[in-house]
């Protein structure tokens, strides 16, 4: 069940170089869950946000605040994979300005313990899968990598399809998209070389198209399915889930490349060109305070929410990584990654379902009430009603129920059956 | 004007065109390292123009200083209540001139600022544009940038969060258009106008053109400016407003357009005002089809652009018909909020009532609006107007007229259907299923032949249950449920028909009870799926339920339990387990309020039967019971 709704971190880096060469302030504080930011014009302002994780990562191994890698993956990484063996599709995405550590966090690099959570994960993956002695059980692992540039995809795993691949819906296997290519794995090296080669198509593709990869968001999904072969029935039961990675575009990108993840509500700028009128009229009709009339919207979302809708709904587990940049100069990029990371812990869809007003129903019951009442009072037993706990009779009377029934002869119960039914038309009694 | 036609004054507007050209074409190409380079240059050749224009300026001053007494006498004379607001001279006098055109400068060196990132300079400049014009009347000469400085610095103190200083600024460029327009009305001077040679001007058109599009845009802005202060209603008036003068000035995309009518019709929808939703998407239904023909399936295989086109085409217009869809719909239900009594039938009183008095009265009352409203040039406004006409405005009050509605929605359902298939827009297919289920409910209400009725019951069934039972859950979970509760619903919906038709019945026939049943179980099944939807994979049911899902699982166990001891059978071993399950389950309800007390505010009225029923079967259980001890 999707009872929980987007698990939340927010992870701050060491300076780095050129904020260094500018003697950069530090403007994040952390303790416990909580991460406060400090305006640097009015130090004396700061502003506090929780979450589930707050990870001091802007010192050194020394600093025993310091959250490591392998800290940030045991407590999302290991949680998600879990729920990916429970059979739940998972998504981890990452949001934060560019250079605020999104990739070091998601990618990482190839040194000891500095591997981050998708490498970690698929190494975990595949370990559990060679650990497990049930001869019963079979995995199969494939990968698809694509990137979506301007509301456009494009598959990073066949670079020659240079086509826009259209998203779509399939009844029994959820959204995908067209033609995307999907690759089996067998190993965490093979993941690692298909990561690798699509990481190299993203760039190649950036500079050719004057495209850089901070605008473009890239998802990586793994699709992982466990069979179960009972061998006394020569049934074969499958679970499949999908791990979706997202690597968000830099969110000083968010307006150009719609990757608002879901619909945030804007500030008060006003938009200059008429293109977006429709923009301000959705706007309005959504806005249905007072009644509750349902208005369709003609606008798509953006193709990033329309994947990732399952995972904000559907039946999934979600959590997200917003990096921060520790640096004063980077404030408002920095309290805007933090305002969103505080909305998102409420992103959820709703599942709205509109019930038929119990009127009749209740009015029938009542009816019934004191119906029953009315015998009840009829043959002197009205005080047990009000002396004793509902819960109490609830208790007592079926047990004299099960002894009438085992001990009840079939044969007269014919003879009193149309005096029942007529009743129970009648009266319901 | 001598002096314009010197090739000092060549230089002067060659600078101007390269510079406008540098700021809108050049700085698209600009390397994402200095992505203002374009714009820079702009400023400095905006400044030399500045500069050259500030020497002339004195020098002609000085040459005019001695007319200038006689000048301004003439001017008093001619034109008496200039003075009395102040202004120091006529807009189109030559000081006013001079002036306008440097406040041209100025406004552009302003957008040049504002667009670089420079927002206090931007204001700067903005203000020194706004303090020149101001000097002097307002004329066909400065009037256009009257407005467009106006319409700059609305947007500025938007972005700065203080609204009421951005409306200041819009509402005063929109009663200057108004105003003009009542005094003189004559096609005002465009900011290029102040800096073309002789023989280059614009045409009166194209300054009429651009003068409407400034326009239009202050009302544009003002509208989001009513958006953030939260005052929809006039916001929408303003949106409405704005979309009216695209057309009227052909300045619109149309299937961008359509949509946007088309999306305005849904605010209309939320406020209930029926007949300018209908007027909005009658011109949305006919402005798309101005956006050209759907290339055909071969041609889109021939080619990616084609093939672009036609999905485009096609998914708009079936968004198109699902407003429409939606339109029918809310009329539909809106007229039954009004004629159903307390218990969700028809009352005829009302609806006797409501036919005598209300239609005329609200036909004037919507002639009234309608002028207001209205969209469209000559040469489409006779298409809309007869696409209005196959569907009514007005709240329907009895069957043949929800009828003729139902049918339109319906029409449009098979129409939104066709491009939203199953096969590839799965949500969008069965959000528009529900739609028709929902057309067949409301119309079902204005039935009063019980058969017929359950009938467009079944009908829901039919197009709802193969869909619910074909979707995966773990993708669709929110769907499934939505289905899961509707298919319950329409299940108790249809028992309670087959009740109240054999009720009438004098003695029941064995075909109708097992009938009734089925339809019991039916119902149950589907509500036990939803409730089994909130079980982990365990099949644990949550101790603690989500708030969204608090009061329809709490409900589904309360029809439950009121399903399961409906149940007719003429064993009483199975009557009584009936009865048993059934206070099992009004137990959970209880059961579960006691140790949630925070649910007990969303389910009232069931809890408290619920409690009764717990304390009250027993007794009805105990005289099965000792029936059939009596019977041993």
């Amino acid at each position: 069940m999707a009872s929980a709704s987007v698990k939340v971190a927010v992870r701050v880096r060491p300076f780095n170089s050129r904020e260094m060469g500018k003697e950069s302030k530090c403007i994040i504080q952390m303790s416990g869950n909580t991460t406060r930011i400090i305006n640097p014009k009015q130090p004396k302002e700061s502003k506090s946000f929780n979450f589930d994780y707050s990870y001091w990562s802007h010192t050194t191994p020394e600093d025993v605040n310091f959250a490591c890698q392998k800290q940030v993956y045991k407590d999302i990484g290991e949680e998600m994979l879990l729920h990916a063996f429970e059979g739940y599709n998972v998504c981890i995405f990452a949001y934060g300005q560019t250079g605020a550590g999104k990739s070091y966090t998601m990618m990482g690099k190839q040194e000891k313990d500095q591997e981050g959570i998708i490498p970690l994960l698929c190494e975990d993956l595949f370990t559990k899968i060679t650990d497990n002695n049930d001869n019963s059980m079979s995995y199969s692992v494939e990968v698809s990598y694509m990137e979506i540039y301007c509301e456009r995809v494009r598959d990073l795993l066949n670079p020659k399809n240079k086509g826009n691949l259209r998203v779509r819906e399939h009844p029994l296997m959820g959204p995908y998209v067209e033609d995307l290519s999907k690759l089996a794995v067998t190993s965490y090296n093979d993941i690692q070389d298909l990561m690798d080669s699509g990481n190299k198509a993203r760039t190649v593709a950036a500079t050719n198209m004057n495209e850089t990869s901070s605008r473009s968001h890239a998802v990586f999904n793994i699709i992982f399915t466990q069979k179960r072969h009972d061998s006394d029935t020569d049934n074969t039961s499958e679970k499949v889930s999908k791990i979706s990675l997202v690597d968000l575009a830099g969110s000083e990108r968010a307006d150009s490349t719609g990757a608002k993840g879901t619909r945030l509500k804007e500030g008060a700028n006003i938009n200059k060109s008429l293109t977006t009128l429709g923009k301000v009229i959705s706007a309005l009709a959504e806005n249905k305070k007072k009644k509750k009339v349902e208005s369709f919207i003609p606008y798509r979302d953006s193709v990033l929410t329309w994947l990732l809708r399952e995972n904000l709904g559907g039946n999934s587990r979600t959590a997200m990584v917003a990096a921060l940049s520790p640096a004063d100069i980077n404030y408002d990029e920095t309290l805007s990654t933090l305002r969103y990371a505080d909305r998102a812990k409420q992103i959820r869809c709703n599942a709205v379902i509109n019930e038929d007003p119990n009127n009749r129903l209740v009015r029938e019951l009542k009816e019934e009430v004191a119906r029953l009442k009315d015998l009840l009072y009829s043959q002197g037993l009205g005080d047990i009603i009000e002396s004793e706990s509902p819960v109490m009779h609830f208790k007592l009377f079926p047990l004299r129920f099960k002894c009438c029934k085992e001990s009840y002869p079939m044969s007269k119960a014919n003879i009193l059956c149309t005096y029942i039914i007529r009743n129970q038309w009648v009266r319901q009694l | 004007m001598a002096a314009n036609q010197s090739s000092e004054w060549r230089t002067v507007c060659e600078k101007l065109s390269l510079a406008q050209e540098l700021s809108e074409v050049e700085s698209r190409k600009d390397p994402e390292n200095n992505p203002f380079r374009s714009k820079y240059k702009a400023r400095d050749l905006l400044k030399e123009i500045h500069c050259s224009l500030k020497k002339n300026q004195i020098e002609e001053e000085g040459e005019a200083d001695n007319e200038a007494d006689c000048k301004c006498r003439q001017m008093v004379d001619e034109e008496p209540e200039n003075d009395e607001c102040g202004k120091s001279c006529s807009g189109d006098s030559p000081a006013g001139l001079r002036a306008a055109r440097l406040a041209v400068v100025q406004y552009y060196l302003g957008l040049n600022h504002i667009e670089t990132e420079e927002l206090s300079a931007g204001e700067q400049h903005l203000m020194n544009c706004m303090k020149l014009i101001d000097k002097c009347t307002t004329t066909r000469e400065n009037v256009s940038l009257f407005i467009q400085a106006r319409n700059q610095l609305g947007i500025l103190w938007a972005g700065r969060d203080e609204i009421e200083k951005a409306q200041g600024f819009l509402e005063i460029a929109e009663s200057m258009y108004l105003l003009y327009m009542r005094e003189d009305g004559q096609p005002p001077l465009d900011l290029q106008d102040f800096f073309v040679l002789e023989g280059e001007e614009l045409s009166q058109q194209e300054k009429i053109r651009r003068f409407e599009m400034a326009y239009t845009h202050t009302l544009y802005y003002l509208a989001q400016v009513y958006k953030n202060l939260q005052q929809y209603e006039r916001a929408g008036q303003y949106c409405h407003s704005t979309l009216q003068r695209q057309l009227e000035y052909k300045q619109f995309v149309p299937l961008e357009w359509a949509i946007n009518a088309a999306t305005l019709s849904q605010y209309y929808i939320t406020k209930t005002r029926y007949m300018e939703a209908r007027h909005c998407l009658a011109a949305a239904s006919v402005i798309a089809t101005l956006a050209g023909e759907i290339p055909s399936e071969a041609a889109a295989k021939e080619s990616d652009a084609e093939c672009e086109k036609r999905e485009e085409l096609l998914q708009k217009r079936a968004e198109i018909a699902r407003c429409w869809i939606n339109y029918c719909l809310n009329l539909m239900q809106d007229a039954k909020k009004l004629l159903e009594d307390n218990i969700g039938e028809l009352d005829l009183d009302r609806q006797e009532e409501l036919k005598r008095a209300h239609r005329n009265e609200e036909e004037e009352n919507e002639k009234g609006r309608k002028s207001t409203i209205l969209f469209g040039s000559s040469d489409t406004f006779d298409s809309i107007c007869s696409l209005e006409e196959k569907v009514s405005s007005m709240l329907p009050l009895d069957f043949e007229e929800a009828r003729s509605i139902f049918l339109v929605g319906q029409s449009y359902v098979v129409q939104a259907k066709e491009y939203f298939a199953m096969d590839g827009h799965v949500t969008d297919h069965i959000e528009i299923l529900q739609d028709h289920s929902a057309l067949f409910k409301v119309l079902a209400f204005f039935e009063q032949d019980l058969e017929r009725r359950c009938k467009m019951h079944k009908r829901r069934v039919d197009m709802l249950e193969p869909v619910c039972k074909d979707l995966n859950a773990q993708y669709y979970l929110l769907i499934c449920r939505q289905l899961q509760f509707e298919l319950a619903e329409t299940y108790y919906e249809m028992m309670d028909m087959k009740l109240a038709v054999a009720d009438k019945q004098d003695q029941p026939d064995v075909h109708t009870i097992k009938k009734f049943n089925h339809l019991c179980s039916s119902s149950m099944n589907y509500y036990q799926m939803f409730l089994d939807s909130i079980r982990s994979p365990e099949g644990k049911f949550s101790e603690k339920l989500e708030d969204d899902l608090l009061r329809p699982a709490l409900v589904a166990k309360f029809r439950v339990a009121r399903l399961q001891s409906k149940f007719i059978s003429s064993n009483l071993a199975t009557q009584l387990e009936n009865l048993t399950h059934s206070l099992e389950s009004y137990n959970f309800v209880v059961q579960y309020c006691e140790e949630n007390p925070e649910a007990k505010k969303a389910v009232e009225t069931e809890l408290e039967l619920s409690i009764e029923m717990v304390s009250l079967l027993p007794l009805k259980i105990n005289r099965i019971g000792s029936k059939i001890a009596s019977c041993n």
